[in-house]
């Protein structure tokens, strides 16, 4: 052991130590089996990969169920308690202001799927192969989606185009005016209108006529009636989509697809999820949500009474004969009361309000449940733009750039399909009968508010509603704050 | 290179002139008692012996002249006699109740409390070893200062949080925790066995910086028992055994007052009474239900002793708790098995190892939340039995998220399995004198498998966790393509996962004094870090039978593996860094240390990988100088130290922008997975930094009155924060974060004080009083730019945000409205000036902050500050005492200043209630506390003080009564000595807080600290054990 050589040893440790701090490479580790968002784009699939995620934003849309339906006179915010989705209460009392959590999420879902759709655009030169001009358009439709929920809640809203904002770029980009976000939006469903296939065999992915029907949607509200009407009618006139004949299978999962769904959100029942995060969820959190509280009883499922339907509504229908009050609207109590067992049905009322009426287009069922929790899992897919929308926003358009022959053959095939008697109207009454047949056929889809809003009928229609504030909704209070202070707030708040 | 020539020139020993011969004598102690196993040494070599039973000793030295022995024995004053020629030396050993002298293991290198510069706080192996606690980190609590505790959860296994003076950032605020220079996190000290801990080293200040990039939490330093040269075999067998049962109980409404009370609050709205008959007696006690006693068991052997070469140390253990809720289903077990080896090699080499195994298996229930098993029973309906009259258990149907949490507890099969070997392996060569050269490799791996199994079940209509379709437990059907449906049965989770970390550290530690006043102590070293990780799990379907004994993924019976899923992670980090410290100290009594460490770090990006982290400490031990004429003051020092250090606790390549977001959608039916950025990338990430100034005094007063006092401020600076960005950088879909960025300041700043008085240890009755406190104050300074405020825990259900990160206040602190009693009358609510909407008699009234006459419930301008979850003081007394064979101690925790949120109460119209609700206001002068009780829309449910309690408490930990058999008896059966003891844990809480318990942990983080979601309570465990010397 005497010629144990410690020091030899102790150098060659000390110099492999000392060696390796020097070597700084050691700490250049990569991460295991995950890509960089700067170097992707290198294969056809990155699209389309890519795209999926920007479609996955649309899922979102449950809650403009909430909000077109809640801030107009067509229902209230319901839910367990007036602090269940606060947001939502004090926008049913017309009392929102600038901090407000649901108006937020439309905020922020919105410019992600704008951001997830720029990632795809501003990569769209990285490689040509087949079929990149459909990726890039169903890229562009959903980014002028996304620009038109923005302008429509908040108006002036910033534009960012065919990039990603850099952390130091947040606080430099200005709103642009709204007529610059409507032009962009314009631009970009033009583009997707002609270079989008007019049939797309995978259910839930846009086409053509989707674009066209978006487009002169946009215009409607623009009141650009003209360009609106011979956009709207290229869509009728394809051929590809009819009313189903009963209007009370508009929104059974089984029916799913039919001829009527121009665009329709899609929504899985085979995820769970959590109430932590609702943009994270595959299914529509408006079905259970909108559930009747604690139900005990046939055909229906127990939810969250979120989103109920006024007496306003109820009463508005022009006649009991009707279906589509009933398809639209339902009675609870009496409801109960005309099944063979009434006693052995219940349900509570929850405290954030009460109306007796629960909407009965989008509301839990049983036979249509997701996986556990199924409040959150709803397979009910969201129908953003319906055919009889389509046909009502047509006849609205022709109506108002002075062609009310077109409008009424438009108009007449939505109320058939019901047996109601067509109209003969012409100009402004005929506008009114439109703006009325809107609210029959379409209400409980989240149109309502932003119909009042576009036609002038808000705030006699509202109550709380100001001239000149409520239009549009505030922009958060801390996303101005977040983007540097430098916007102005809406007008009135 | 230039270091080696500077290190071999220190190498040339040379003595040529010597006279050898040989010292007997004998060692005793103050007490006049011999001291068996006492070491002695001729100083400066390895030459030592141990003293025989009767404390005799015999040692050989090479020059009588001029050799120096040193006497040490653990707990006495170690002392060091020149020979002088003589041969014999007898020597009394006194006490080390001065504590002065003690050793302090120290990073990288051993210091004692006389010449530390630091603040540190210590406790002995024993003290931790007395209080019988699962886990090392609970024996903390109340024994130092600076240091707070606070149990996560009571469920055996349970982690707890270590906050070294205060929450200092956003993130992982745990400190650095290093079990013989090992690496371990929180979590992990559930493998150390608390009976083979030797001592508790806590670095509080900005010494601590040594450990650089990862020390701005503080560290802890734990050593583990060793043996000792040329000492006889100790063997020690201890064990105890006790019953827990909860200390504390809920008062809950029983099944009569629940319907008065129920039919009252439909009543009130006009809506049918749920109750035609209110007699319906007490119901049932859920409580009662669920909890109830449960066994503790601790055995434990270890043997420790040494030979002329080699030490060694080995202990083995086994410990179980179950769950005072869900006994067994809520259990933990550890087997663990310990070697601490050290080999003197040659005359220079010594190779120190390591090794510890253990073996943990942990059952767990839902806890802390909604949905958890407590949860369910606070809210429980007393009306409902808990089974119905066919045996199956109660729906409780009347509130959705309320399960009948007995059935819950049946329906939960969970169990991790943690193996894990620990240890070292270390190389010291010592030089000459004055160099030691350290190497080592330390090593941690475990593997952790977890298996759950989901039957299927049914806990009534609409309840979330249902997974059958319906009583008849049928599974519920998946549609996995166009009308093609499979069923969906039981399932079972498995994960295997697991976790290495390797480090190599090497450095060279100098000592030497020269001309006898200069002291010079230098450490230069490096060390290297790498931990890995990884795990794959899978999920199957349709276990046959719905039953737990085919519960694994083997037995799956899903149709085409269609619902199977399968997962897996990876990851990889690294440290890379030197350190240096060089100590001088003049004449004993002028202490300076420098200390300066880079780190490197993977955390970070190239642009700020490396990372510098100076200290400088002094210390002048005033007592020292002539001019100190206090008698009664035998020692008196004063430090200050002012540090820079780190924090480098975020996720892996935060640095850079990785396509990990969640991009799903669904076509043609079917989940598609695509792709999706998730957290937004910045390059210029770096770590966070604390600089903490220290100022402190130690007093020692007569032999036995020691006084420990500290003043910090401590500042955090760059806090690593994920604060929320705009909108508009499209992070915030699915999947996708805020970057990890740097903003934000915090500062903690307090005082600590720790007293100690030690009686005459001659005298029969020998008592020990140690006292510490610690004042502390938490400050936001700075949010990062444009955010008001970080939104921190929810209150209720689908309500607010209750806690806040925000300029000016502490961390997490509680935000809402300020109440003013009850609105008594409608003439009240007409004639205030303060517009209340909605209000109506025996609703709550709301403070008008800022003035304006009416309150706003859709903004923050009535809100404000309404508590915080930081103790402003924490106290902790430990008393102990001997009086001939009987020996006692108590171990007293006390917190004030601190608040609660009561959030464990479901807010909906049929959960049950405490009773204080009993005390509701029913009309005109019926109370101004308690608001009406109603379905009716109200505002009481706004998260106000209403929902805030006072969290003070004290808390009488441990007390224990020993009595140790007289030697007669105990050498009958051959044993040094035998001691037997009861002992109570938790014995008496003093506290107004209503919940469960007052001392609740932060499970969701420093912003969610203080939120009571029905916390698992600690048992009150009553206990009986013994523990043999050989």
């Amino acid at each position: 052991m005497r010629k144990f050589n410690y020091k030899n040893i102790g150098i060659v440790l000390v110099a492999m130590l000392f060696s390796l701090t020097a070597c700084e490479k050691f700490l250049d580790l990569e991460p295991p089996f995950s890509q960089d968002a700067d170097n992707y784009f290198t294969e056809p699939s990155h699209y389309e990969l890519a795209l999926i995620g920007a479609y996955d934003l649309l899922q979102g849309s449950f809650i403009n169920l909430w909000i077109g339906e809640i801030a107009s006179d067509n229902a209230i915010a319901g839910g367990e308690s007036v602090t269940d989705s606060q947001g939502l209460h004090e926008i049913e009392a017309m009392t929102h202001g600038a901090v407000n959590r649901e108006l937020r999420s439309v905020f922020q879902w919105n410019y992600a799927g704008v951001s997830r759709a720029n990632f795809i655009l501003e990569n769209r030169n990285n490689i040509n192969f087949d079929g990149k001009d459909q990726i890039l358009a169903e890229a562009t439709f959903l980014r002028g989606y996304y620009y038109f929920q923005l302008v429509k809640y908040f108006g002036e809203v910033p534009l960012i185009i065919d990039k990603r904002l850099g952390a130091d770029e947040v606080t430099e980009i200005k709103r642009s005016s709204t007529a610059d976000v409507y032009a962009q939006i314009e631009a970009d469903l033009s583009f997707a209108a002609s270079n989008l296939n007019p049939v797309n065999p995978v259910k839930g992915r846009v086409n053509k006529w989707a674009a066209l029907a978006l487009l002169g949607k946009v215009q409607l509200y623009q009141n650009k009636f003209s360009q609106s009407a011979v956009n709207l009618d290229q869509v009728i006139n394809s051929m590809q989509y009819q009313l189903i004949g009963d209007y009370r299978n508009l929104f059974l999962v089984g029916n799913e697809g039919h001829s009527e769904a121009v665009f329709d959100v899609q929504y899985s029942g085979l995820e769970g999820g959590s109430y932590d995060c609702l943009i994270c969820l595959e299914g529509n959190a408006a079905v259970g949500f909108q559930g009747i509280r604690q139900y005990t009883g046939p055909i229906y499922s127990d939810g969250n009474s979120y989103n109920l339907p006024t007496q306003d509504l109820y009463n508005s229908f022009e006649s009991a004969d009707d279906i589509r009050r009933n398809a639209t609207i339902l009675d609870i109590d009496s409801f109960i009361s005309q099944q063979p067992n009434p006693a052995n049905i219940s349900y509570a009322i929850g405290g954030g309000g009460h109306t007796g009426l629960y909407n009965n287009k989008y509301i839990k069922k049983q036979g249509e449940l997701g996986l556990p929790d199924n409040d959150l899992t709803s397979p009910v897919n969201n129908i953003v733009i319906r055919y009889a929308d389509v046909l009502l926003m047509a006849a609205e358009a022709h109506n108002r750039s002075n062609n009310d022959g077109q409008a009424l053959i438009y108009l007449n095939q939505v109320r058939s399909r019901v047996s109601l008697s067509a109209v003969s109207a012409a100009g402004q009454a005929l506008t009114d009968a439109i703006w009325a047949e809107r609210r029959y056929e379409l209400s409980g889809e989240g149109h309502r508010f932003f119909d009042l809003v576009r036609t002038g009928q808000a705030a006699s229609r509202i109550s709380g509603f100001q001239v000149g504030k409520h239009e549009l909704f505030a922009i958060p209070q801390i996303e101005i704050a977040l983007a540097g202070g430098n916007w102005s707030q809406n007008q009135g708040y | 290179m230039r270091y080696l020539f500077f290190l071999a020139s220190f190498m040339i020993w040379g003595n040529t002139f010597c006279q050898e011969g040989t010292i007997t004598g004998q060692v005793k102690g103050s007490d006049g008692f011999t001291i068996p196993g006492a070491s002695v040494i001729v100083k400066g070599t390895t030459n030592g012996v141990a003293t025989d039973i009767d404390g005799n000793y015999l040692i050989k030295v090479s020059d009588l002249k001029t050799a120096i022995l040193k006497f040490s024995y653990l707990g006495y004053a170690t002392q060091e006699i020149a020979v002088a020629g003589r041969k014999k030396i007898d020597i009394v050993l006194k006490e080390a109740s001065k504590e002065i002298d003690e050793v302090v293991v120290v990073g990288y290198g051993t210091s004692t409390k006389k010449t530390l510069t630091g603040a540190t706080s210590q406790v002995g192996g024993e003290e931790v070893e007395k209080l019988n606690v699962a886990r090392v980190d609970q024996a903390l609590q109340g024994q130092v200062s600076g240091v707070a505790i606070n149990t996560n959860s009571g469920s055996p296994g349970g982690a707890s949080s270590i906050r070294i003076r205060g929450l200092s950032t956003f993130g992982d605020n745990d400190p650095l925790i290093l079990v013989d220079g090992v690496v371990y996190d929180s979590e992990g000290l559930n493998a150390l066995n608390p009976n083979d801990i030797a001592s508790v080293n806590v670095l509080k200040d900005a010494t601590a910086g040594i450990y650089g990039v990862r020390a701005a939490n503080g560290v802890i330093i734990i050593e583990t028992k060793k043996g000792a040269l040329n000492s006889a075999p100790k063997v020690e067998f201890s064990s105890y055994l006790g019953v827990q049962n909860t200390a504390r109980r809920l008062d809950l409404l029983n099944a009569t007052e629940y319907a008065v009370i129920k039919n009252e609050i439909f009543g009130s709205a006009g809506d049918a009474i749920p109750f035609g008959n209110t007699s319906i007696g007490e119901g049932t006690d859920w409580q009662d239900e669920v909890f109830q006693s449960a066994l503790i068991q601790n055995y434990n052997f270890s043997v420790l002793g040494g030979n002329k070469n080699s030490t060694y140390s080995a202990g083995a253990s086994y410990f179980t708790q179950d769950g005072i809720v869900g006994g067994d289903k809520s259990n933990f077990e550890r087997i663990n098995a310990r070697l601490n080896l050290g080999n003197q090699l040659n005359d220079k080499v010594k190779l120190n190892s390591v090794i510890l195994y253990t073996n943990e298996k942990r059952r767990a229930l839902p806890e802390n939340g909604i949905g958890s098993v407590l949860y369910n029973t606070i809210n429980a309906f007393p009306n409902e039995s808990v089974k119905t009259a066919d045996g199956n258990y109660s729906y409780l149907e009347e509130v959705s998220d309320i399960i009948n949490p007995l059935a819950q507890i049946e329906n939960s099969q969970n169990q991790a399995i943690v193996n894990k070997i620990v240890g070292k392996e270390e190389l010291v060569f010592e030089i000459n004198d004055n160099f030691t050269f350290t190497n080592r490799l330390n090593y941690n791996y475990a593997s952790v498998d977890f298996k759950a199994f989901s039957p299927l079940v049914w806990y009534g209509q609409g309840k979330a966790q249902n997974t059958a379709l319906n009583a008849n437990l049928d599974p519920t059907r998946v549609e996995i393509a166009d009308s093609v449906f499979i069923d969906r049965g039981a399932s079972v989770f498995e994960s295997r996962s697991t976790f290495v970390d390797l480090n190599g550290e090497s450095y060279l530690n100098y000592d030497r004094i020269f001309n006898e006043d200069h002291s010079v102590k230098g450490t230069i070293g490096v060390s290297v870090f790498q931990r890995t990780g990884n795990q794959l799990n899978g999920s199957a379907f349709n276990i046959p039978g719905n039953s737990v004994d085919f519960a694994d993924i083997s037995a799956n019976l899903a149709p085409g593996g269609f619902l199977n899923n399968t997962g897996s992670f990876e990851f990889e980090e690294r440290l890379l860094s030197t350190f240096f410290r060089g100590e001088y100290g003049f004449k004993g009594k002028y202490l300076g240390s420098v200390i300066i460490r880079r780190d490197g770090s993977s955390k970070f990006g190239p642009n700020n990988r490396f990372g510098t982290f100076p200290t400088v400490s002094a210390a002048w031990l005033i007592s020292e100088e002539e001019f100190f004429k206090f008698e009664k003051i035998t020692f008196a020092k004063l430090r200050g130290s002012y540090g820079v250090s780190g924090n480098d606790q975020i996720q892996n390549f935060a640095y850079r922008a990785q396509l990990d977001g969640e991009g799903v959608y669904v076509f043609d039916d079917v989940i598609v997975q695509g792709v999706a950025i998730g957290r937004a990338s910045n390059p210029d990430l770096k770590w966070e930094s604390t600089r903490q100034f220290n100022l402190g005094l130690d007093l020692v007063i007569g032999d036995n009155f020691n006084i420990t006092t500290n003043y910090f401020i401590k500042n955090t600076k760059d806090l690593l924060f994920q604060p929320e960005v705009s909108g508009i950088l499209g992070t915030t879909g699915p999947g996708g974060q805020s970057p990890i960025v740097n903003a934000g300041d915090v500062s903690n700043k307090g005082i600590e004080l720790e007293l100690a008085y030690y009686s005459d240890r001659n005298k029969e009755l020998k008592y020990a009083i140690n006292f510490n406190t610690t004042y502390l104050r938490n400050e936001v300074l700075k949010t990062p730019d444009g955010v008001e405020f970080i939104p921190g825990a929810a209150f209720g259900v689908g309500g607010g945000v209750a806690t806040r990160f925000e300029e000016g206040f502490a961390i997490g602190y509680f935000h809402g409205f300020e109440t003013d009693g009850i609105f008594q009358s409608q003439e009240e609510i007409d004639n205030a000036t303060v517009v209340q909407e909605g209000a109506k008699p025996g609703d709550i009234r709301y403070v008008d902050q800022n003035g304006d006459g009416v309150i706003s419930f859709n903004d923050d301008s009535d809100r404000k500050e309404i508590g915080s979850a930081i103790p402003d003081f924490t106290f902790g007394l430990n008393l102990s005492a001997e009086y001939k064979n009987f020996d006692f101690s108590m171990n007293v925790f006390a917190a004030v200043g601190q608040e609660i949120i009561r959030n464990y109460e479901r807010q909906q119209p049929f959960a049950n209630q405490l009773d204080y609700v009993i005390d509701r206001w029913v009309g005109t002068g019926t109370s101004n506390d308690n608001p009406r009780l109603t379905t009716e829309a109200n505002r009481n449910g706004e998260f106000s003080d209403y929902f805030v309690e006072n969290g003070a408490f004290m808390r009488i930990k441990n007390i224990q009564l020993g009595y140790t058999l007289p030697e007669k008896l105990s050498k009958k059966i051959k044993s040094n000595s035998i001691r037997l003891y009861v002992s109570v844990n938790n014995l008496l809480t003093v506290t107004q807080y209503r919940g469960f318990d007052p001392e609740i942990g932060s499970v969701g983080g420093a912003l969610a600290a203080g939120v009571d979601y029905g916390f698992y309570p600690q048992a009150r465990t009553v206990m009986g054990g013994f523990n043999f010397k050989f």
